[in-house]
């Protein structure tokens, strides 16, 4: 196994909440992508650390404006002093929610599975309506999607059922475990296949373990309760399995909850023998290069590629390994385009009212896309990938496209 | 400063001199307040908060419990804005507590509180940070928490909203007498140093822990004996209700949940003068140490400041004559004891009674002026309109719900972020002559009272002392400074963990990027906020003043 045992890190400041941590240094502010984009947002100082002094189990104080936050954790990323002020605000919201209730799309949206199955079951239907416009008007009225928001198109056939009647190779090196996620299971099953081939191709059996939605779209639509419960069922399921091989996730934000998301918010119990396993499918494949043990036998691609780094893999704090490996490849030209969140952030942007703000917290990014020019804009993360369709009008994939494309898989 | 007169002259502006203000005031009698710092300046504003339902005194002290069992349902009526009403537990923890119990029960039925003793269960499951060395808990439900600052103000604003004049940063400093008559007092502005006289019939000195001082100014005795108390202050509400130890009271056995923070407290030592309050660092210790037997996280929750206050305990050996009332306050009639007429003191007691004692000593120096109106501040409200306090623990709600939708006007920036406070709370304190510097408008409006201790919010009131105080820039700037250096007197004695790493960061913002330096700015520049007349004046620091709350 590429992996270390696992050790537990102790945390280096010496309050136990990590909100007395907070030093009011302002960093946060200053890379909050909300905050950067609309004068109604108090951002994540206030929202986070500052405000939670003020709200106790006893009494929530639910603070205005929450849920403005898109959950991109950049504040996070950025703070000097390790506060959690994302988890803060999501516990937050949470409880708003838990008072309050919420609305029937919120419901609806934190359940990709759901939806998932519906839309995959009626696929050629549900890919009608969805881009219909008359429907999308009503669907705006009636349940608060905004009507020229892009949906994604779902696919007949699952990538559960695909990879079932896939043949396993005769042999291998290793083996490691792919959590698809829902997006490629109801959505991009390809980008599911691509993976597996670029894995197989380096020696390596996947298997696909029995699994649940990662819970972040329950997460991120106020509902932790639902995402606790996914996240406990996906515990039982995959722990066992993390005993033996690596855990590898294709979608970054499936990634974060699984490597450190069940353990920090949701509080899951034995969660972090599970993150302590799970890997980005780019990181992984970039480890398996440092041991030497990636084929780069690539053929030339000849392509300008743009690369945009999602919110969440910068949470993952493991740098970039997507451009890291396709540099290794003859032809590609590679360039960043550094130009902050693309605003999407799952559901976020899809929602009547946040679908302008999205759309602006954006602009800077598709600006900078339509500047530069490019073959493909790349990004690890689907939603962002949608987004940069639709604000740019640019053509997005996976990084692992490119890398299929080099070891010829079309 | 000119000459003036006025029916009665009340030395003190804390929580006893405000209360009668009011009471004056509520009474038809002309009064003006003179208090040589701010208002709540001096104990009133260090003390620790409680507001006492007498459970702390029910074993030792009966007339003393019975008063805040009263004086508590009173504020509770007429002064909503400064009470949070948190409720209270009585734990124990060590074998010795177990042994107080009954009495502490007894005591409470005797004295008329209210008291249920709960199931740990039951306990822990209101508060869950009671310590699991906490072995007994009894619910006291009215423990509260009662704010100082509010307080002095709300009964000073009531009272000027009535006609009553208040002069702070204004200093007695001798007495005008026509035999054994008071005639009037000699005051100092204390930072222009300017003098003036003002006539009156009748002085009420409610200088607490100052009585005795000020009294001497007039020959006569008045036996207070200082006795100093430190806090600790921590950045968080870890319990919801007060947290009192069942036990014969002492050392660091109350956490008091003040709006936003804890307060763990207090000491008890005798000190020589009321303004030497050195904060021992043993002392820190030992509230940390005492408040994690009944609180958990209190070692690891982040401490904000230290600050010390002074116990104006009257000394009831020799007065036996003149004094009115009660065990724990006593109200000097100067008149039978000295021969001075004219001339009441009110000390000892608590904020809890301030509005007895206020009421108990006006009644005197009324009937010496032969006022027979009867005494309306239990029943009249302090506000007219009255918002409860705990409103303030939810200023975040107060801030306005953005939607992102079409063109809403940009959310109002906060002044003081930590402690939420918006300008239009600030701006009406800004055009108040009462308020003289930027630890003025701190007492008002919590601005600076949150973690960061005014490293944010210093700048943004000097900004705002520029554009609606007309202050010239380099005076704004010498009033930061000066707010920054009373803000970290109380913050040196905690410098570890996260508040030393943000001492670290207001350094390097003040210090480094603003290039501010008191010291030369002390050399260079008059101080700021000062009427006309001389400047100067205020360099150099009494040798140890202690930290503020
Ligand atoms: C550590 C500590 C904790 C306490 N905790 C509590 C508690 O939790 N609950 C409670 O109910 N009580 C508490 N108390 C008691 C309470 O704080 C005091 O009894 C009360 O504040 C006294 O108020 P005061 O107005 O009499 O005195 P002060 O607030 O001291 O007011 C006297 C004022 O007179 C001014 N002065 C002095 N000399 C002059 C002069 N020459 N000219 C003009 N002005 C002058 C001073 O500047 C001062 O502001 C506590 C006391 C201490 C020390
Ligand atoms: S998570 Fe993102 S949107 Fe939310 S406060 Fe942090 S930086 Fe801003
Ligand atoms: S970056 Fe961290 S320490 Fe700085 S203000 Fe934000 S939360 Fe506080
Ligand atoms: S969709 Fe992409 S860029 Fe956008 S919030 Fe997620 S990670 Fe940020």
């Amino acid at each position: 196994m590429i992996t270390e045992e696992f050790e537990p890190t102790t945390d280096t400041v010496e309050e136990e909440a990590s909100v007395e941590a907070c030093t009011k240094c302002t960093a946060c502010n200053t890379v909050c992508p909300v905050a950067r984009s609309t004068d109604i947002f108090r951002g994540p100082k206030a929202l986070g650390p500052d405000m939670e002094r003020f709200r106790s189990p006893q009494e929530a104080a639910v603070t205005p404006g929450l849920d403005l936050c898109s959950g991109c954790k950049l504040c996070e990323v950025t703070c000097p002093s390790q506060v959690s002020i994302q988890e803060y605000i999501r516990r937050a919201q949470n409880q708003g929610a838990r008072e309050k209730g919420r609305s029937l799309r919120d419901w609806v949206l934190g359940r990709t599975r759901l939806l998932g199955r519906l839309g995959s079951m009626t696929a050629p239907l549900a890919n009608f309506g969805n881009s219909n416009p008359l429907f999308r008007v009503l669907m705006e009225r009636f349940v608060g999607i905004h009507r020229r928001r892009p949906l994604p198109k779902y696919q007949w056939l699952t990538f559960e059922r695909w990879f079932k009647r896939h043949p396993r190779p005769v042999k291998s090196r290793r083996k490691v475990a792919y959590f698809y996620g829902c997006w490629v299971n109801y959505n991009d099953r390809r980008l599911g296949e691509r993976a597996v081939a670029i894995l197989e191709r380096n020696g390596i059996e996947v298997v696909v373990p029995h699994q649940q939605c990662c819970g972040i779209p329950a997460v991120v639509n106020s509902n932790m309760d639902l995402a606790r419960r996914y996240g406990q069922q996906n515990v039982r399921h995959l722990t066992p399995v993390a005993q033996e091989m690596d855990i590898v996730a294709s979608s970054t934000s499936c990634g974060l909850m699984l490597k450190h998301d069940y353990g920090h918010l949701l509080d899951i119990p034995g969660s972090e023998r599970l993150g302590a396993k799970t890997y980005d499918i780019m990181e992984y494949l970039w480890m398996l290069h440092e041991a030497g043990e990636l084929d780069t036998d690539f053929q030339t691609v000849p392509m300008r590629l743009l690369y945009h780094a999602p919110c969440h893999l910068k949470s993952h704090g493991i740098g970039y390994p997507a451009m890291r490996l396709l540099r290794l490849i003859p032809g590609v030209k590679l360039e960043e385009v550094d130009e902050g969140c693309c605003g999407i952030s799952g559901t976020f942007g899809v929602k009547v009212e946040k679908y302008d703000l999205s759309m602006k917290i954006g602009r800077r990014l598709f600006d900078a896309v339509k500047a530069a020019g490019s073959d493909y804009v790349l990004a690890d993360c689907e939603t962002c990938r949608m987004q940069v369709e639709h604000g740019a009008g640019a053509t997005s994939a996976h990084p692992l496209e490119i890398l299929a494309k080099a070891y010829g898989h079309g | 400063m000119p000459d003036t007169s006025t029916g009665v002259v009340v030395i003190g502006g804390g929580s006893t001199g405000a209360g009668v203000l009011r009471d004056l005031t509520l009474r038809g009698i002309e009064a003006v307040l003179v208090e040589k710092g701010d208002l709540a300046s001096g104990t009133t504003g260090r003390s620790h908060g409680l507001l006492h339902s007498g459970g702390r005194y029910c074993v030792n002290d009966e007339q003393a419990a019975i008063e805040c069992v009263e004086e508590g349902r009173i504020l509770r009526r007429i002064a909503r804005s400064t009470v949070e009403d948190t409720g209270g537990y009585f734990v124990s923890v060590t074998e010795e507590d177990h042994e107080w119990e009954p009495r502490f029960v007894e005591g409470c039925r005797r004295t008329g509180i209210t008291c249920e003793r709960l199931s740990l269960d039951e306990a822990r499951r209101r508060e869950p940070a009671l310590s699991r060395q906490v072995r007994t808990v009894f619910w006291v439900p009215e423990d509260g928490h009662l704010d100082p600052f509010y307080l002095v103000v709300g009964n000073v604003e009531s009272a000027r909203r009535r006609g009553a004049r208040v002069m702070t940063h204004t200093e007695v400093i001798g007495f005008l007498r026509d035999g054994d008559r008071l005639t009037g007092v000699r005051i100092k502005d204390s930072k222009t140093n300017e003098e003036a006289s003002i006539a009156c019939q009748s002085v009420i000195n409610a200088t607490g822990a100052w009585s005795g001082l000020v009294a001497r100014l007039l020959g006569v005795e008045v036996k207070v004996v200082p006795v100093k108390g430190t806090m600790v202050v921590l950045s968080r509400r870890l319990a919801h209700a007060a947290i009192n130890r069942c036990h014969k009271p002492g050392d660091g056995d109350i956490v008091v949940p003040g709006l936003s923070v804890s307060i763990l407290g207090t000491t008890s030592a005798k000190v020589a003068h009321p303004e030497t309050l050195p904060i021992e660092w043993d002392e820190v210790r030992r509230m940390i140490e005492e408040g994690a037997m009944m609180l958990d996280g209190v070692t690891t929750a982040r401490a904000m400041r230290a600050y010390a206050g002074v116990r104006p305990l009257y000394d009831l050996g020799a007065e036996a004559e003149g004094r009115e009332m009660s065990r724990n306050f006593a109200v000097i009639d100067h008149q039978v004891r000295d021969g001075i007429t004219g001339f009441t003191s009110i000390v000892g007691g608590k904020v809890t009674t301030y509005r007895l004692m206020a009421e108990r000593v006006v009644d005197v120096a009324a009937r010496h002026l032969g006022v027979r109106t009867p005494c309306t501040t239990a029943e009249v409200p302090l506000n007219d309109r009255e918002e409860p306090l705990d409103q303030l623990r939810h200023r975040p709600s107060l801030l306005g719900v953005p939607k992102p939708h079409g063109d809403e006007p940009p959310l109002q920036p906060l002044l003081c972020e930590c402690e939420l406070v918006r300008p239009q709370d600030v701006a009406p304190w800004l055009k108040d002559p009462a308020v003289r510097d930027l630890e003025d408008v701190r007492r008002r409006t919590r601005s600076g009272m949150g973690p960061c201790q005014a490293a944010i919010c210093s700048y943004r009131l000097a900004a705002r002392l520029v554009s609606d105080r007309g202050l010239d820039g380099a005076s704004a700037t010498r009033a930061m400074a000066d707010f920054l250096e009373t803000r970290w007197r109380g913050v040196r004695h905690v410098f570890w963990g996260s508040q030393l790493r943000n001492m670290q960061v207001t350094t390097g913002l003040h210090m480094e990027l603003y290039n501010v330096d008191r010291e030369l700015m002390l050399q260079h520049s008059p101080p700021p906020l000062a009427g006309e007349g001389q400047g100067g004046g205020r360099g150099a620091e009494p040798a140890e003043v202690g930290a503020q709350r």
